[in-house]
């Protein structure tokens, strides 16, 4: 009897909870962000809906999308684990019926999630840089951020011309994106006559990496290429680099580069370089504005990630308008990829597969601040 | 060949510096379940929380590093007291595995609520001995990680004076032998309970404290803590303190090898491979034998 | 006799349960719950009648994936029999850990089971050739026979796991009734006494292990098959945590408990998502105060009841004095 009545109620609930978030909701646009909320990638999913959020608020006091309606942006948790993107992405789709689908933050949740969307939902994945994610083409897929062989290739051509090297080490996350970063930049930097003596690979769960690093030292490289996503490993990285008595150039890879990272790791990353889409000191009206939004809205400082995100709110708001629907979605993606976007990180256009051009900057880290260089 | 013995010795430094953190984690862990065959899932977040509370008593109220360590130890011992309170003394008549999902319960609550609370943010505990070295020959050592060697020292010869010495020790090491016999001599086992829940989250804060400064702290970091802490505590028996002190030590060493050598993504799954060789030639661990507390 | 009808209404209830809604998100639900069920059932063998914590059952579920996995990725292996194949290896591993594992008791199990799980785990991540590493195996093929039938909606995959998690439950309950169980009760309870009374302890302990593992292999494999997507996060402390929680909640030790864990940790976790930051925390604390309060696991409500309605039955007071 028990059991048969908590199932009675656990199903009833379930319905109940359906119906509710199918009625409310018929004005709004919806949008899914799907980010890791929990977990060790908390912090940068954080960041991200944050950027969306403020970039919604903009949307929405400009008086929303197709003749008044809003945006709703309705957030869930991937937990930075693919299994959970599926499962995300399907409650998005099949429970809550929502009109786009924002994610991908992480390569390897963005290669599952887009199995599940095909073909069924317009998806907009982040800052994701495999390759894959857009290789095979996907006709509702686009993805924002450069691949990373997109960044390497600019990346390293600044390394080899302007940096001075005769030989470079590696500490890479052991991940679908570290593996390719380490492939990439061994190829490139050694065409350019670098020397390429060690990569230590980490886990995204490690916490000290004096040892990885005190051997890297021991190859005594010119430089020590970074590859994180993760704040906290990344700042920790960091310092650890000067804890263990190196003073050879660090290098932070392509598009990881967040104000708070630059606080976290103090003195450790003062004249560092990277590259990211995101210029902070641009004087982009668009951009200018959002940064308002999200200082009024957040306590955190306006990042990359959160710049990404507001791209995605952006193109997507322009294009529904644009397009005239949300719902026909071989119009909408034949929209986005007709056109020419102006958005707060500059002009972006998407090719036949979905993948964005946009323009990459060079950035140093000058006086505890992000800044771009030419 | 000068340069790969210097190599070396620089790794086993690592190790050693690693190891003792683990024996600080590792000794309240293994004095709970030694007095009161508790497993304590919960123990790696009261590590967490000793790094977020020396946090915020810098940055509120404005205390220098080295007194918001003492005042951050000392306010999650008294969580300890209230850990007790609510999550075990009321189970000890219960199944072990009960009292272990409670354990559980507790660390999933803190890691959750701390990540409300604290925020999901990263930060840093600010530490004026963090980035400065000290070359021991051409051996370097940061001075925070000279500190987190002689601060774990001192504290487990205060703690074997405390065991041995006081009568609240003796009292203890009565009710590790027999909880029931103790309780019949006069022995107060609630305060038992209670002093030793105090001492091994004041053990796991203060580790806590002293590891801050040389990694970022997040509300997860005590899953790493815990899991560190009862391969230590297995390694090298359970229940005894020196039994923890050499097999903190020696995971450190050895995964710092295993690390410098062969490669840091395997330095965990090493460490395991040698736990289950040792437990395999000696089941009840290296000090297994030893009496315990 | 209420307790005898009782599984055959739960059964029909579990039948008739998605026809209850056309929505397939509560489909995927339902789908998760039998898997975490079955796997969860399989985690009790070892919890409830050996009496030991298993914290490397996680890694036999990811063995059991990833055997389906690649078999369907490199060798167009069809995908029942890779069902079958992910049981055998799974429980060969299963054998091989339980073999050197199970000479060991109590809080040192613990341990050199969760070694175990984070030596498989490790290998699994770093053996890209065989495994793909971190980045996972994607793409899987669903359910099938050749080409012309396939399990295709979440339907299909929740009658085939209901289907297995009845099987098994079945099994579990006559095993229970059966000399062997009997002996894995002796076990659990004295292992000295039942070895004195000619149970071989040892190869008792083995035979439930090997079991367990294997059923968790073939749960693994049909997670595989049904999210078509695998990586090595599967086998992590968290999914571990997660079905622990599930046995020891519903009541380890029973039929019942682990099914019902099951059903809570999924439908609570989903009920909670509209609390937002707060999920995880209320979770939790709902999961504490109902330690503290049921340490029997729920089932012991209904045992509560019981006992004061009816005349207790002979299984139930074995349970009973296994407590």
């Amino acid at each position: 009897m028990r059991l048969q009545s908590i199932l009675a109620a656990t199903t009833a609930a379930f319905i109940a909870a359906g119906t509710m978030a199918v009625q409310a909701q018929e004005e709004p646009v919806r949008i899914a962000a799907i980010a890791p909320l929990s977990g060790p990638g908390a912090f940068d999913g954080q960041l991200a809906v944050e950027g969306m959020e403020a970039m919604v608020a903009i949307v929405n006091e400009n008086g929303g999308v197709l003749d008044g309606r809003m945006l709703e942006l309705v957030t869930y948790d991937d937990k930075g684990s693919p299994e959970e993107g599926v499962s995300a992405a399907k409650r998005a789709i099949e429970q809550d019926d929502v009109d786009v689908i924002v994610g991908g933050w992480f390569s390897s949740v963005a290669l599952t999630m887009k199995e599940v969307t095909r073909d069924r939902i317009l998806t907009i994945m982040t800052t994701s840089q495999h390759p894959d994610t857009t290789r095979e083409g996907h006709d509702w897929l686009f993805r924002l951020n450069a691949t990373s062989t997109m960044m390497s290739g600019a990346y390293s051509q600044f390394i080899c011309d302007r940096m001075d090297l005769e030989s470079i080490a590696f500490i890479t996350i052991n991940d679908d994106y570290g593996r390719l970063e380490v492939e990439n930049y061994e190829k490139l930097l050694s065409e350019c006559g670098i020397e390429v003596l060690g990569n230590e690979y980490y886990n995204k769960d490690d916490a000290d990496f004096t040892t990885a690093l005190t051997k890297l030292r021991a190859a005594n490289p010119d430089a020590i290429y970074v590859s994180a996503i993760n704040t906290a490993q990344g700042a920790t990285i960091y310092r650890q680099i000067r804890q263990v008595g190196y003073r050879g150039t660090t290098i932070a890879s392509a598009g990881n580069m967040n104000p708070k990272l630059v606080e976290l790791s103090g003195p450790a990353l003062e004249g560092v370089y990277s590259v990211s889409l995101f210029a902070p000191d641009s004087q982009d009206p668009e951009l200018l504005a959002w940064v308002a939004k999200y200082e009024e809205m957040f306590d955190n400082e306006p990042s990359f990630i959160g710049s990404i995100g507001a791209q995605s709110i952006e193109v997507l708001a322009e294009a529904i308008d644009a397009a005239g629907t949300v719902r026909d979605y071989g119009e909408l993606a034949e929209t986005i990829r007709g056109n020419e976007w102006d958005t707060l990180l500059g002009n972006v256009t998407f090719d036949d597969i979905g993948q964005a051009e946009q323009n990459i900057y060079l950035i140093q880290i000058q006086d505890g601040k992000i800044a771009s260089v030419n | 060949m000068e340069m790969e013995l210097v190599l070396l010795t620089q790794q086993i430094m690592n190790g050693l510096v690693n190891g003792m953190t683990y024996v600080l984690i590792a000794t309240g862990l293994t004095l709970v379940f030694g007095v009161l065959h508790i497993i304590n899932f919960a123990h790696g977040e009261f590590y967490m929380l000793g790094a977020f509370f020396t946090f915020f008593a810098a940055k509120l109220l404005g205390l220098d590093y080295i007194s918001a360590g003492i005042v951050a130890t000392l306010g999650v011992a008294v969580l300890g007291i209230l850990a007790n309170r609510f999550f075990f003394w009321p189970l000890r008549k219960e199944h072990e595995f009960t009292v272990l999902l409670s354990s559980l319960g507790l660390a999933l609550l803190l890691t959750n609520g701390g990540e409300l609370i604290f925020g999901a943010d990263p930060k840093y505990v600010a530490s004026p001995f963090a980035d400065g070295i000290v070359p021991l020959g051409p051996v370097i050592v940061t001075q925070q990680r000279m500190l987190i060697f002689a601060v774990g020292a001192l504290v487990l010869v205060l703690l074997y004076l405390f065991i041995q010495k006081t009568r609240m020790g003796k009292m203890m090491r009565a009710t590790a032998q027999n909880p029931e016999g103790a309780a019949l001599t006069g022995v107060d086992i609630r305060r038992v309970y209670t002093v030793t829940f105090m001492v091994a989250c004041g053990l796991a804060a203060l580790a806590g404290a002293l590891v801050g400064p040389t990694a970022m702290i997040f509300p997860t970091v005590g899953t790493w803590a815990v899991l560190k802490g009862f391969i230590v505590v297995v390694l090298g028996g359970l229940g005894s303190i020196p039994g923890a002190l050499i097999g903190g030590l020696i995971l450190g060493v050895v995964e710092a090898l295993a690390g410098g050598y062969i490669s840091m993504g395997f330095a965990q799954a090493i460490g395991f491979s040698i736990i289950i060789v040792v437990l395999l030639w000696r089941p009840n661990g290296l000090f297994g034998a030893a009496r315990r507390a | 006799m209420m307790a005898r009808f009782l599984p055959i209404l739960a059964v029909a209830a579990a039948l008739v349960l998605p026809l209850a809604t056309s929505n397939t998100y509560f489909h995927h639900l339902l789908v998760l719950w039998m898997l975490y069920s079955l796997l969860a059932l399989s985690l009790n063998i070892i919890v409830g009648y050996i009496g030991e914590l298993s914290f490397g059952h996680a890694a036999f579920f990811g063995i059991g994936a990833y055997t389906a996995a690649i078999l369907g990725m490199n060798f167009g292996f069809p995908g029942f029999p890779g069902l079958l194949m992910a049981g055998i290896v799974a429980g060969a591993f299963g054998f091989v850990i339980g073999y050197v594992a199970l000479r060991i008791e109590g809080p040192q199990f613990v341990i050199l089971t969760l070694g175990f799980g984070s030596i498989i785990f490790t290998t699994t991540n770093y053996w890209v050739d065989l495994t793909r590493g971190p980045m996972g195996i994607s793409n899987i093929a669903p359910l099938g026979v050749g080409a012309g039938f396939e399990l295709s909606s979440a339907l299909d995959y929740y009658y085939l796991s209901l289907l297995l998690v009845v099987a098994f439950a079945y099994a579990c309950h006559a095993l229970m009734l059966s000399r062997t169980g009997r002996a894995f009760i002796a076990v659990r309870e004295n292992a000295q006494l039942a070895a004195s009374l000619g149970v071989d302890v040892f190869r008792t302990k083995l035979l439930a292990f090997v079991v367990a593992t294997a059923v968790a292999g073939v749960a693994g494999a049909i997670f595989a098959h049904y999210l078509t997507v695998i990586t090595p996060e599967v086998m992590s402390l968290n999914y571990m945590v997660a079905i622990l929680i599930m046995v020891i909640v519903g009541g380890r030790g029973t039929i019942a408990g682990p099914i019902l864990g099951a059903l809570i940790y999924v439908g609570l976790l989903e009920l909670l998502r509209a609390t937002g930051a707060l999920r995880m925390v209320i979770f939790a604390a709902l999961l504490t105060v109902s330690v503290i309060f049921l340490p029997g696991g729920l089932v012991s409500l209904w045992r509560r009841f019981a006992d004061r309605s009816t005349v207790r039955t002979a299984r139930q007071a074995q349970v009973e004095a296994g407590e």
